[in-house]
């Protein structure tokens, strides 16, 4: 069939469609994406890594951008994969990644890194006083609930997807809330985090980042 | 069988207690429509943000033909989003909620705006704010270790002040 | 005939109840000063909400069906009614083991989702086996006391029931209505959900399950305090009980009309419509009749012993009622607790007013006042009143006695008068510290500083309280006494109409009832599309 015959229908529909913005995630936690994740075949997942070389930047690199997977909640992992595949989530290279994984490897690979032993805290640089205060209290004045409660007294995740930060690399962690600040990642369902970092100052995104990276055993 | 006249006036007065309370009920149920939120609505809360009533650029407040104005909320933990909101005084407000996650409640402290939020449906309730300022709308359900952290600020303006597009997206 | 074995079977269930309840009021002092925010370090949501599911555990749960079913037991062999001790013994252990079994997550923070449950959060699925087995347990103790009072009525063809055992076997009937909502929850909701057998939870259907068994079961807790009431403290007052009539019709009511009203707890919740909430809200206002009537009769009957006593005018028989009682004193008390607390339960029944308090501090502040109030204080009286004859040993000092029951009675005024007020305040309940950024919450902090002080004087007499009980059983000097004698009708029982001396009809009533109230709201669950919900942790 002609592939250009195609593009009328499509065009067509996006004419027709109400004007809706994309979702922020095409993820939902429906029981079967929950039951797709959950059973994940890690064997599968630790295969697929080897032959995509997952591990040359995630695992033992000091590429501040690529951060640990080790540990990493699977369901918050598979999300990231299925957000780069739908470009909800930008990276040049990880959306070339996850272009080629079925639902399957994407559940696979994070059931592999959700398993391994989660990466070992680094001691915190410089000053953390504000930091501690903001993952244990918040601050309502500016709406800001405690980190602890959605990322877990330790900074260890907690369902459905809520990442863990606890032995982080800094430089993700600081480059992660930097990009919320800006809008620049923003797969993020309601804004939920976008809301949070636009509040808060650089310095406070420092002290956060070596804050959690120092969490963890 | 004994029924001491004290006792059958007692009785007597017993119903006519339970009958008083149950008159100013019915009084202002059937007459002034006071109703606690009962909308048997269902919804998919697991799919919320993917598209509909409740999709991310949906939310928020809408001043609506008649007069009235519409709120379309999330519930989820924790917060409701948008966080932030303004509405107008003295105007009815009909607030539609539906949880993401858990189950939730919301109420404002001192008015009778409040509902739970149940997973699974639409949770709606109309209310008239009547002084201007500013509220906290908070979560009165226990929903995890975040619970206390669950709120969002509700801004009650005068009605001739209110700006219908004033807060309508989701962000702070 | 209240033998030796029986004495142990109701010692059994007693000490179970008071230790859970011991337990449960230290959890209750932690909780009042966590929340509070004055000790910074305390600050703890996970311990906060472990202690919260576990206080509301053993108290609501534990101490309860354990208290209920020791008392019932003694009531039944005092009153001729026979019934199998194996049975009850083998029910004694399958409550206790469902305790331990729900302990072991509570105590470990594997099952922080509060006594109403919370799906779809999900506890442990050892939690949901453990409660089970309790309820489990409490069936036995129905069936049996069924199956005595049955016995009783053969074998005395015609007589009129004993009004303690009439009553106990009417709790017996209403726990076995009641429990059936609960129990279809945890057996076909959440046990295979939690052991994760099915996928989802319709929480809508969750919810309004449990609030079929969410109001009568406050009526399970409240009849052996009315018990009490009618039987022991006319006797105690030193007169006798104004209507044997009334009172029994005052158990058939709440027997009846407890059971189909139970979406008052629902009221804000978006499944159900308006009409069923408001056919169960005219229903609530139905049940407080017989309390009134109960209020009545008491206060009749304290009356004409105060009056016998030498109580002069309208009011002088107060004084001259013998107050250094237990008995008297508690039911004095708890009378007064019920009053205020009736009236914060008009606020709370009442279809719209509801709005405005529902889930804030109010309602525990309401319900510690009925219940730990009015309904503990009366098994503090029990415990007194049957402790002598059980182990044989009188207490120490009554003087503790007097003045644990006033402590509890401060201690509960102190604690709830705040709570109400901060619910007017628009505090919400179950948080565990305050993170609102509104000039609102600072009227708040100096009613949650009373209400530790409350709750001190709570947690000191919960413990002088076991403390009178430890130290009679064990060191106390023999009491000489062996039996436990009820209050006389004023006029003795003649002939009584069967409808007040069983509850045959009557069950057929509750199943129409039952069906009328519940039937479509729980069908519709099966007729709508529905989505559920996956679990959640916490």
């Amino acid at each position: 069939m002609d592939k250009r015959l195609l593009i009328l229908p499509a065009l067509l529909a996006t004419l027709a469609a109400p004007a809706q913005a994309e979702p922020s995630s095409r993820v939902a936690w429906t029981p079967e994406t929950l039951a797709l994740v959950k059973a994940g075949n890690t064997g599968h997942g630790q295969e697929l890594a080897k032959n995509l070389g997952c591990d040359g930047c995630h695992t033992g690199s000091t590429m501040p951008d690529a951060p640990h997977l080790a540990g990493q909640l699977a369901t918050y992992l598979y999300r990231q994969l299925h957000d780069y595949k739908d470009r909800s989530r930008a990276n040049d290279t990880m959306e070339a990644m996850a272009a080629g994984l079925s639902e399957q490897d994407m559940a696979d690979l994070s059931a592999w890194y959700g398993k391994q032993e989660a990466s070992a805290a680094t001691p915190a640089q410089g000053a953390v006083e504000a930091a501690q205060r903001l993952a244990s209290q918040g601050d309502k004045q500016r709406l800001v609930p405690a980190c602890a409660a959605c990322h877990g007294g330790g900074g260890q995740g907690q369902a459905q997807d809520v990442p863990r930060l606890a032995g982080q690399k800094p430089a993700y962690l600081a480059a992660t809330l930097q990009a919320y600040k800006k809008g620049q990642r923003h797969n993020d369902v309601y804004q939920r985090m976008r809301a949070i970092a636009a509040t808060l100052s650089d310095e406070e995104i420092h002290q956060l980042a070596e804050y959690y990276a120092a969490q963890g055993h | 069988m004994h029924i001491n006249p004290l006792e059958k006036k007692w009785l007597f007065a017993s119903l006519a207690l339970v009958a008083v309370f149950l008159g100013s009920i019915f009084y202002t149920a059937f007459e002034r429509n006071i109703h606690p939120p009962s909308h048997v609505e269902t919804v998919d809360s697991a799919k919320l943000h993917l598209g509909g009533e409740f999709a991310e650029d949906k939310l928020g407040v809408v001043g609506q033909a008649d007069g009235s104005v519409r709120v379309t909320l999330v519930a989820g933990r924790y917060g409701f989003y948008p966080r932030q909101m303004s509405v107008p005084a003295g105007r009815p407000v009909t607030f539609r909620i539906a949880s993401m996650d858990v189950l939730h409640g919301v109420h404002v402290p001192m008015t009778n705006m409040g509902t739970m939020v149940v997973p699974g449906y639409v949770a709606q309730v109309t209310t008239v704010f009547p002084k201007p300022g500013e509220y906290p709308m908070l979560c009165n359900e226990y929903c995890g270790m975040g619970h206390d952290h669950m709120w969002s600020r509700i801004t009650v303006v005068a009605a001739d002040q209110w700006q219908p597009t004033a807060t309508t997206k989701g962000s702070n | 005939m209240c033998d030796k074995d029986i004495k142990k079977l109701a010692l059994a269930h007693l000490w179970v109840a008071f230790g859970a309840f011991g337990v449960a009021s230290l959890l209750g002092f932690y909780q009042v000063v966590e929340r509070s925010g004055l000790i910074p370090a305390l600050k703890s949501p996970a311990l906060y909400y472990g202690s919260v599911s576990t206080h509301g555990v053993l108290m609501a749960f534990v101490l309860t069906t354990f208290f209920i079913m020791g008392f019932g037991y003694h009531t039944a062999a005092n009153n001729g009614a026979g019934f199998n001790r194996c049975a009850a013994w083998a029910g004694f252990w399958v409550a206790a083991v469902g305790t331990l079994l729900a302990a072991l997550p509570l105590l470990t923070g594997n099952a922080s989702v509060l006594f109403t449950f919370y799906p779809p959060m999900q506890a442990h699925p050892l939690f949901y086996i453990g409660a089970t087995l309790l309820v489990v347990g409490s069936w036995v103790w129905c069936v049996l006391m069924v199956m005595a009072a049955g016995a009783w009525k053969q074998a005395n063809p015609g007589a009129a029931m004993p009004l303690p055992l009439f009553a106990t076997t009417g709790n017996a009937i209403l726990w076995l209505w009641s429990s059936v909502g609960v129990a279809l929850e945890v057996v076909f909701q959440l046990i295979p959900w939690s052991l994760g057998l099915v996928d989802t939870i319709d929480v809508g259907l969750a919810r309004t399950l449990f609030s079929w068994t969410l109001h009568p079961i406050v009526y399970f807790w409240l009849i052996p305090a009315y018990i009490a009431l009618y039987s022991f403290v006319p006797l105690a007052a030193g007169g006798k009980l104004f209507s044997e009539e009334l009172a029994r019709a005052a158990f058939v009511l709440i027997v009846v009309f407890g059971l189909p009203i139970g979406f008052h707890h629902l009221y804000m919740d978006p499944m159900q419509a308006s009409g069923w909430k408001l056919a169960h809200g005219v229903g609530t206002y139905v049940v407080a009749i017989p309390t009134l009537i109960t209020a009545f009769t008491v206060i009749a009957s304290l009356e004409m012993a105060g009056r016998a006593r030498g109580g002069q005018g309208l009011f002088g028989w107060i004084g001259a009622l013998p107050w250094n009682q237990p008995m008297v004193l508690a039911a004095g008390l708890s009378l007064l607790m019920l009053l205020l607390g009736g009236f914060g339960g008009l606020v709370n029944a009442s279809y719209a007013m509801n709005a405005m308090v529902h889930n804030t501090a109010w309602v525990p502040g309401h319900f510690h006042l009925i219940f730990a109030g009015t309904v503990v204080t009366l098994y503090f009286a029990v415990a007194y009143r049957l402790w002598p004859s059980l182990t044989g040993k009188a207490f120490r000092k009554p003087c503790l006695v007097l003045g644990q029951l006033w402590s509890w009675f401060g201690g509960m005024a102190i604690l709830t008068t705040p709570w109400h007020i901060l619910g007017l305040l628009g505090q919400p309940r179950r948080i565990s510290s305050v993170e609102y950024d509104s000039p609102l919450v600072q009227s708040w902090g100096a009613y949650e500083a009373i209400m530790i002080a409350g709750g001190l004087v709570l947690l000191l007499s919960a413990l002088l309280f076991v403390y009178n009980l430890a130290s009679a059983h064990w060191q106390g000097e023999a009491s000489g006494e062996d039996t436990v004698a009820y209050a006389e009708p004023l006029h003795p029982p003649g002939k009584i109409p069967a409808l007040l001396n069983g509850y045959a009809v009557w069950n057929w009533v509750i199943l129409l009832l039952m069906a009328a109230s519940f039937g479509y709201p729980i069908a519709q669950f099966f007729l709508m599309k529905t989505f559920d919900s996956s679990p959640w942790g916490y």
